[in-house]
């Protein structure tokens, strides 16, 4: 086994060397190389997994010394499948995209070093390669943004997250000076044993070491998977190729997920840095979801999408479902890969015939018109509300029955009540031939989402986190007690229920037509596209500290 | 020695605002690259030499001098288009960065070297852009990646392993002055990070503005694949070495 991580790592690296010592003699067949070499990569990290299954367990490979070291666990070897087989998808269909396109060789071999990279990353048994891999990764995410060099405003972008990235690389070089301190070790599996043994053990100030440990980790997951305030880079680096698009959205910005995943040992010991971690989560799910609506451009609608699912995949850890959060990040992963590498066709057939008949799906998804039927409406509010929350606690109940001591899986609950029926209100709203066909239709996939859902994240949490007391333990770090718990939630319920009648009611009573309530809405709606200014301010602050730097230097002059 | 003429001494080498000017001047006349990459190479290890043989630390008001002189050439870097005085620049921001650091003398002298190797490097190839166009400035607007491909690489090599990019010996010795520091003197770890992101904000300013944009392909412009393979042999030596930087360090 420490052969096959170890192979699996270098593979990539052997055949960007390769790429790039036969890319004048072979041309553009020089893809078939790198090609290759991944398809034995994830060959590799299937064989892993496999061979993880039979025979459970930790192990690491040192590479010399404490710092350069690999480890093969759960986390590492799903994350390893993962990683390699959607960079085998990008580079399958890259071969022929980027056919037309200059520097095809150095294409292939920034693909090769990013996937040699993010292996890397996720295998990190030290806290020196997982710095050394993380840092890597934001530095070759800006080369491959960064591969159409006669754009200048390609290169602009991509210095957006670059140094996004560096800052985010910054709060982790922190965090693990301040833990290599305390342990004398930068092996992570020394540190979290230690950690275990003395949870007491304090730092700076006197504070607590896995609190502030947990938050410098946390602000280095943030700005890598673009939560709000570190967000601005990803709906703007839309502009790179579209396999690099697809590897960045599916396999780059959820790599927060991994890393909180990764420190869920020093996580545990910080409860109240998780809350903080929903909060922000939270924060960026609307935040994401809402700018997503008020785009015009469908790349960068696409690109706040993936800042409302990555907020989501932190409010997740946040709640202390931290498995749950590694298969949200593939499925989005995989989701968003194929919406991304499909879309070239899409865009092109659209050009041609955009197909949508002009139906009352159209009107109502579209133009955003729902149909005027709404007759018995109290019967299908109650439907609305009940049906999902049957579905979700009877799945719940079946998978795993004490799932509902833990306050985190609650939240989650909750949040698929809701928008479970959101979606069942949504068809209520929309008028068809066949309404019961239709209403069973739509009940079905959710059952089968939510039973399918449930079952996937359970047997995730066996396989990532088999100590039963460890997973309660973070279940029990997230929580924040039960009567702040149950205030919460009949507070958020009471914002989702006025909500959704101030909706009801503003419809009905044409409200949306007043002269004030339209100003109101034109004004939310352009701060929605401004994307509430937040780039606007960096790119001033940019500016006045570029303009002192050069008034300084006119000043000095050769000093 | 006496202790204070000593410290004015070493801040001539390892250097400090105002007496940077010396080093800034002095490596702006010379003209050949080997010697450029000399200087960075000899010049801070006098420094060290000198530091080893004060007495006793620097007095904290000496650390503070040196981490605004760190911060002071990070910043000012930021506005600088032409690549060889970018380079002083840094080099004089990363050695301040050893004033800080006293209780590991004996590796003070690895520290340096660590930080000088990615700048000689990379002076060597701003040196090339400065025989083929005349300067290596980015108001030449020179598209680099489109009229000379092979020179273009080795300069975003060369401008990453500058800026502390992992595996060069550089972001070695910033993790290893970032975790000593963080637990006992966290401004100055917090100075030294404030600096790595002014680097990499200045390098890649720099990148886009020698590599991005439309150019045209110039026959001779760029370097033979036999140039091009020495100095990629060179980059992976360097790496080589920053490895090896770790090891001691870490």
């Amino acid at each position: 086994m420490d052969a096959l991580i170890l192979g699996i790592v270098v593979a990539p690296l052997l055949s960007a060397a390769l790429t790039q010592l036969l890319s004048g003699r072979l041309g553009r067949r020089v893809a078939r190389i790198s090609i290759v070499g991944l398809s034995a990569t994830f060959a590799g990290s299937l064989l892993l997994f496999a061979l993880t299954l039979a025979h459970p367990g930790d192990r690491t490979l040192s590479l010399g010394g404490d710092w350069g070291i690999l480890l093969i666990d759960p986390l590492s070897v799903v994350m390893a499948m993962v990683v390699s087989g959607i960079s085998l998808i990008v580079h399958l269909y890259s071969r022929r995209y980027m056919a037309e396109e200059p520097g095809y060789a150095r294409f292939f071999v920034l693909l090769d070093l990013m996937t040699a990279v993010l292996l890397t990353m996720v295998a990190a048994g030290g806290l020196v390669t997982l710095l050394i891999a993380w840092h890597l990764v934001g530095v070759l995410l800006y080369l491959l943004l960064g591969q159409e060099t006669r754009s200048t405003s390609a290169y602009r972008y991509a210095f957006w997250t670059m140094f996004t990235f560096r800052l985010g690389d910054l709060p982790m070089v922190l965090a693990a000076a301040l833990l290599h301190d305390a342990f004398h070790t930068w092996s992570l599996t020394r540190i979290f044993a230690a950690l275990a043994a003395h949870p007491q053990t304090t730092t700076l100030g006197g504070l607590p070491l896995a609190t502030v440990a947990a938050a410098l980790v946390a602000l280095s997951a943030f700005a890598r998977s673009a939560q709000f305030f570190t967000h601005t880079w990803l709906p703007y680096t839309m502009g790179g190729p579209t396999p690099v698009s697809a590897l960045m959205h599916a396999g780059i910005v959820n790599a927060g997920g991994f890393l909180i995943n990764r420190f869920a040992p020093v996580f545990v010991q910080a409860g109240g840095v998780l809350h903080g971690i929903f909060v922000v989560g939270l924060i960026t799910a609307i935040a994401g979801s809402v700018l997503m609506l008020a785009q015009n451009d469908v790349k960068k609608a696409l690109g706040y999408s993936t800042m409302g699912q990555m907020g989501f995949m932190i409010m997740e850890c946040g709640v202390g479902a931290f498995s749950l959060a590694i298969y949200h990040l593939i499925a989005h992963g995989v989701f968003k890969g194929t919406l991304f590498l499909g879309s070239g066709g899409v865009i092109g057939e659209a050009r041609k015939d955009d197909r949508v008949p002009k139906d009352d799906l159209y009107t109502f998804v579209v133009e955003r018109k729902p149909a005027r039927q709404r007759r018995p409406w109290l019967l299908m509010a109650a439907i609305t509300l009940a049906v999902p929350a049957v579905i979700l606690f009877l799945a719940h109940y079946l998978v795993e029955r004490h799932f509902f001591e833990q306050e985190g899986a609650v939240v989650l609950l909750f949040f698929g009540w809701i928008t479970g029926a959101q979606l069942i209100f949504a068809t209520y709203r929309m008028r068809s031939e066949n309404r019961v066909r239709l209403f069973a239709l739509i009940l079905v996939s959710f059952t089968v989402v939510v039973v399918g859902y449930t079952l996937v994240a359970h047997s995730f949490d066996l396989f990532l986190y088999p100590d039963p007391a460890f997973r309660a333990r973070i279940y029990g770090a997230a929580g924040i007690g039960l009567l702040s718990f149950d205030l919460l939630t009949v507070l958020v319920t009471g914002v989702i229920v006025a909500g959704w009648l101030v909706a009801f009611y503003g419809d009905q009573r044409r409200l949306y037509d007043r002269a004030w309530v339209g100003g109101l809405r034109r004004r939310f709606f352009t701060a929605m596209a401004r994307e509430l200014y937040v780039a606007d301010i960096y790119g001033r602050i940019g500016r006045r500290l570029l303009a002192g730097a050069e008034r300084l230097n006119t000043t000095l002059g050769g000093w | 020695m006496a202790t204070l003429p000593t410290y004015a001494l070493a801040a001539l080498f390892l250097p400090l605002f105002p007496l940077s000017i010396v080093f800034n001047r002095g490596l702006s006349a010379l003209r050949r690259d080997w010697m450029r990459a000399l200087v960075l190479l000899v010049w801070p290890q006098a420094g060290v030499w000198i530091l080893s043989h004060a007495h006793g630390a620097p007095p904290g008001w000496l650390n503070v001098w040196a981490a605004l002189t760190a911060l002071l050439y990070a910043y000012r870097a930021l506005a600088v288009r032409e690549a060889g005085i970018w380079i002083g620049f840094v080099a004089v921001s990363a050695w301040a960065l050893l004033w800080a650091d006293p209780a590991r003398s004996h590796l003070l002298a690895i520290q340096a070297l660590g930080l000088s190797l990615p700048l000689a490097v990379a002076v060597l190839v701003t040196g090339v852009l400065e025989r083929r166009f005349g300067a290596a400035h980015t108001a030449l607007r020179l598209g680099l990646a489109t009229t000379a491909p092979r020179l273009a690489a080795l300069f975003v090599i060369a401008i990453l392993a500058v800026v502390a990019t992992p595996v060069f010996s550089n972001f070695f010795v910033l993790v290893a002055a970032v975790a000593r520091q963080a637990p006992v003197m966290p401004a100055m770890a917090l100075t030294v990070l404030a600096v790595w992101i002014l680097w990499a904000w200045s390098g890649a300013r720099l990148v886009r503005g020698m590599v991005a944009g439309p150019g045209r392909p110039a026959a001779g412009a760029d370097l033979t694949p036999a140039a091009a393979w020495a100095y990629a042999v060179l980059f992976v030596g360097l790496a080589g070495a920053g490895i090896s930087v770790g090891g001691l360090l870490l």
